[in-house]
């Protein structure tokens, strides 16, 4: 429900990448909670994480797509972060080797667990409260 | 992030409090250790960064360019930190919060997906 959707969307990227070390082609198995995830996601074209658990695996190294990172290590999901045209946007870390990773929420993610991470940052009840005492 | 440090800066090198740096989009001047003790890498008016360190590779940065803080993480231990995003390579850091960073800046951006659900919230209500 983006504000400026009217705009027009970035056209994304073609993605080149190709799943064959998987021996599946189709699907890929999440890291964390074994589901059997497909690649097709409705939304989006860059799948990269389980709907189910929002995990994803550390793969790429600068360029998104280009499986270059040695690492291999889990990337669970950090904290939500929204994008000018208002599209919620994942961001993961990598809990081997600390990278930091962005990437769109698909449209079978889990809204439940999508809802709890936009709400993490305010079940500290304190800091409402400290930002209206700075007014 | 540290770009330059101020004659007063030089004087006292035993003395990393009168260090200071000028905010990249605001043109404050800050110094360099927040009020409690930690060095600081954002501005803590507007909390934009600059762009000085490569996390992919290591080391320092080439790019140098504006940081823009995109996110707020939360702890296990229930603290705050800032994921920036550098407009213009597109790489992610994250930093810890000080103590006198903006508090509206913060809350701002921790209720900023509510104001734009991709999903109806009211259905939640009925779970």
């Amino acid at each position: 429900m983006g504000r400026h959707r009217s705009s027009g969307r970035r056209p994304q990227r073609y993605k080149d990448v190709t799943h064959g070390r998987t021996g599946r082609g189709d699907a890929f198995r999440c890291v964390a909670c074994r589901l059997d995830v497909p690649l097709v996601a409705p939304g989006t074209a860059h799948r990269n994480h389980c709907p189910h658990c929002l995990t994803s695996l550390h793969l790429d190294r600068r360029v998104p797509g280009d499986r270059a990172a040695e690492c291999r290590g889990r990337m669970t999901v950090l904290s939500m972060s929204v994008r000018a045209d208002g599209e919620w946007q994942l961001i993961h870390q990598c809990r081997s080797c600390g990278k930091l990773g962005a990437n769109r929420i698909a449209g079978d993610d889990n809204p439940l667990a999508l809802l709890r991470l936009a709400l993490r940052p305010l079940t500290d009840s304190t800091r409402p409260i400290r930002a209206l005492l700075t007014l | 992030m540290s770009t330059g440090t101020t004659d007063s800066g030089r004087n006292h090198p035993a003395s990393p409090r009168v260090d200071t740096f000028g905010c990249v989009r605001c043109g404050l001047t800050v110094t360099t250790v927040d009020p409690a003790g930690d060095r600081r890498n954002h501005c803590p008016s507007c909390l934009h960064s600059r762009h000085v360190v490569d996390h992919v590779e290591g080391g320092p940065s080439e790019c140098g360019a504006r940081m823009s803080p995109i996110s707020i993480a939360v702890l296990r231990n229930g603290d705050w930190m800032l994921v920036h995003r550098c407009i213009r390579c597109d790489e992610l850091t994250s930093s810890a919060i000080a103590p006198d960073d903006n508090q509206l800046i913060l809350i701002r951006m921790a209720v900023r997906p509510l104001a734009q659900p991709p999903f109806p919230l009211e259905v939640f209500g009925e779970l």
